[in-house]
């Protein structure tokens, strides 16, 4: 009895330490239940809610995250419509790259490094460990408001079977685009000897949208072209540019039949189903594409990423990161920057690149092993972090402007009409060039 | 005689009484209904036109600062605008008379009593409820130039493969045959409805005069159509003008804009260029212009009826 009395003495003992513990590590606000509300792309929403909030909900149980998903194209609109109410619903915003000018110059995003924010800070959370390139899609005018969470680059994908069977050396980050323009011709094939091309050599963003300048725009800066001068005027309608468009073009000429109304969907469906042997698509698809069999029939062995081609300069690549940001109006912004800052900690990234396949944005994490059962993310890492170095030499990213989804827009309709053929290349730089100036001023 | 004037002015009054409170009644039921239309439907409408003339302020999400004509005078000066207009044209003009041509000829054949009919009648709905962006989705497949099933059996009759959705003339060609595939079953039903409630004594006379198939279709049939032939018209011409999703699903307006119908243009300036003032200004523009279309084709409607 004497002995039991002991035992639960001391366990309680150890329970209160432990308690203890945690409560001390957990600031006291945080002590009572909060809630915080999140909006995010429907694309990877219910991604957020189902996995990475209920491992954060492990180190911070009081803290209650709702993630509502809104359609991509409907998101910046009612990201604005909120935050500028005066009592704003959401106090975390996932933002894509070229957003942060344009919610920052109206005033509703919180400055993560200002005092206010810094007392919420962990001392270990270290800002020097982010790569300059993605960290800077959540900066404006030196102010940071966000922190990268689901790191992305435009890259070259690969088919090494399908390089094999044209007998195609398979490409380095040497590549050049003459160089792959030249190999494409052998890359279109008839792979099953029926005497009918079944097997192309690319496919990518072609359709009229407003990702499609991306492909071009990368063309146009491993050529040593810029989106804009130093003075903030259309910069793109130079001799480079139209090159760089006449290459995008001609990319044309070795995709599969219809390419032209082809983008992100149809490119990945067309490189899963092995009917294309490269494509130029944003590298977090890596895992729906090389390693998901639920999605894809290629292997890891099989899909190779790197780089894009490169020009006359560099090697390509094009930054698309989303990242995390608090609204200004928030009522929680310790609970908010609490949920931001454990997604982005050294631990939190760690955990959801092994566990999700997220492509992490320090330094730290892809110089590091991946997990045991996630080792296909080891070439990723290398490609990863050569990718983020090129596009942060090569300033390769969409405009930074608060107008910059109005400019953004205007290229896709005029590099839409010069891809189908409607105007020249010329006629159509020349034209956006002529409309974004207006734009931008 | 002074008792009689007393009681014709008290019956006057009472009269008057009376009237007014049939007009009071008669408000009290409609001002509901009033209210909740003015507050529904001309609100939004007003606002529309109040941020065509103002500068659009993102910090406030509100029309801020009146600029009078500025934002048409944008609108009108670019030429992606006139553009989309008259791809909007091209599609109305071959969209709504095949639609109407084909929904009433699929009536007329459908009309015969045959075992089944109400089974095809009830099938013919199905294009209808399904949501306009998976029906894009589902064409794309459909058109796919490498595995679609249209350029299959156009092969097989050694033609093809046709690049629906690379081609311009093509690109048009699809979303009309995508529109035509999901409206026509409304006008197919409207005209049966039609047909149906057509007097049966003159088709029988006109058979005991010994007219054939072909007279009473040409002669009896369509000139009794012809009203709800038009206000059929009317109907699906107010539909047509506002389609936007399923260019938006299956062609993104493309190829380099072939198909980039102006409520689609317009969806993309406010959404994605977040040039809110400037789409409402094109908003106003088409609200004036489908008005005045209308009330012309309702006048010519009067007129057939009228006529027929």
């Amino acid at each position: 009895m004497k002995q039991s009395l002991n035992l639960m003495n001391s366990i309680s003992r150890r329970a209160l330490l432990v308690a203890a513990a945690v409560v001390a590590t957990v600031p006291a606000a945080l002590a009572q239940e909060v809630e915080i509300r999140v909006m995010a792309n429907e694309a990877f929403a219910n991604s957020i809610e189902t996995t990475e909030v209920v491992e954060f909900n492990k180190h911070y149980p009081n803290i209650k995250v709702v993630v509502d998903g809104v359609p991509y194209v409907e998101l910046l609109a009612k990201m604005m419509l909120d935050s500028t109410s005066p009592t704003p619903v959401y106090d975390v915003m996932i933002i894509d790259d070229p957003w942060a000018p344009q919610l920052a110059e109206i005033g509703v995003l919180q400055d993560l490094k200002s005092d206010e924010i810094a007392a919420f800070t962990d001392p270990d959370y270290d800002w020097s460990d982010f790569n300059a390139a993605p960290l800077a899609a959540g900066e404006w005018k030196g102010v940071q408001y966000g922190v990268p969470l689901r790191s992305n680059m435009l890259m070259m994908f690969y088919n090494r079977t399908l390089y094999d069977k044209a007998g195609v050396p398979a490409p380095t980050p040497a590549l050049t685009w003459d160089e792959y323009l030249a190999q494409a011709e052998k890359l279109v094939q008839d792979t099953d000897g029926d005497g009918k091309i079944d097997s192309w050599a690319v496919d990518t963003y072609f359709v009229r949208e407003p990702l499609t300048p991306t492909i071009w725009q990368t063309i146009m800066n491993s050529n040593g072209g810029k989106l804009l001068d130093a003075d903030g005027k259309p910069a793109f309608n130079s001799e480079v540019g139209i090159a760089a468009l006449d290459t995008h073009k001609k990319l044309l000429d070795f995709a599969p039949p219809g390419a032209l109304g082809h983008g992100f969907t149809e490119s990945l469906q067309a490189f899963r189903q092995g009917t294309v042997a490269t494509m130029f698509q944003w590298g977090s698809v890596y895992r729906s594409s090389a390693v998901d069999p639920k999605s894809t029939t290629l292997t890891p062995e099989e899909v190779g990423i790197q780089v894009m081609p490169a020009g006359s300069v560099t090697a390509g690549a094009h930054r698309g990161i989303w990242s995390g940001a608090m609204s200004a109006k928030s009522q929680q912004k310790e609970a908010a920057w609490t949920f931001l800052q454990w997604l982005s900690s050294k631990e939190g990234e760690t955990w959801r690149a092994n566990n999700l396949g997220t492509f992490p944005a320090r330094k730290s994490t892809l110089a590091s092993t991946p997990a045991e059962d996630s080792q296909w993310l080891t070439p990723i890492y290398t490609a990863l972090q050569l990718a983020y170095d090129v596009a942060a030499k090569g300033e390769m990213w969409r405009i930074r402007h608060p107008r910059s989804d109005a400019a953004q827009q205007i290229l896709a309709d005029e590099i839409g009409r010069a891809m189908a053929g409607r105007v020249t290349s010329e006629e159509a730089l020349t034209t956006a060039a002529d409309k974004i100036e207006k734009i931008l001023k | 005689m002074a008792q009689q004037g007393i009681a014709g002015a008290r019956r006057g009054q009472s009269r008057t009484a009376r009237k007014l409170a049939d007009l009071m009644s008669r408000w009290a039921f409609m001002m509901p209904a009033a209210v909740l239309l003015l507050a529904v439907l001309a609100y939004p409408i007003l606002y529309t036109i109040e941020i065509s003339f103002s500068r659009f302020d993102l910090a406030s999400f509100s029309a801020v600062e009146w600029v009078g004509w500025e934002n048409y005078a944008h609108v009108l000066d670019d030429y992606r605008f006139w553009d989309s207009m008259k791809v909007t044209m091209v599609y109305l003009v071959f969209a709504l008379p095949i639609q109407i041509v084909l929904g009433f000829s699929i009536a007329f054949l459908i009309n015969a009593e045959w075992r089944g009919r109400s089974v095809v009648r009830a099938l013919f709905i199905i294009p209808m409820v399904v949501a306009p962006v998976v029906a894009g989705g589902i064409w794309r497949m459909i058109l796919d130039p490498l595995w679609g099933i249209v350029n299959y059996l156009i092969g097989l009759f050694g033609f093809g493969p046709l690049d629906w959705f690379g081609d311009a003339t093509l690109a048009m060609a699809a979303i009309v045959i995508i529109d035509t595939w999901r409206w026509t079953p409304f006008v197919v039903l409207t005209a049966t409805a039609a047909l149906l409630s057509l007097p049966k004594d003159v088709f029988e006379a006109a058979e005991i005069d010994g007219a054939n198939w072909w007279s009473k279709l040409w002669s009896i049939t369509l000139p009794l159509l012809v009203p709800i032939i038009a206000a059929t018209f009317v109907v699906r011409w107010l539909g047509a003008v506002k389609m936007f999703d399923i260019a938006l699903a299956a062609t993104y307006g493309g190829p380099g804009g072939a198909t980039n119908v102006i409520n689609l243009f317009i969806y993309e300036e406010a959404f994605r260029s977040l040039r809110f003032a400037e789409s409402a200004a094109m908003a106003v523009i088409i609200l004036v212009a489908t008005m005045i279309l209308t009330g012309i084709f309702l006048r010519g409607s009067r007129f057939l009826e009228e006529r027929y």
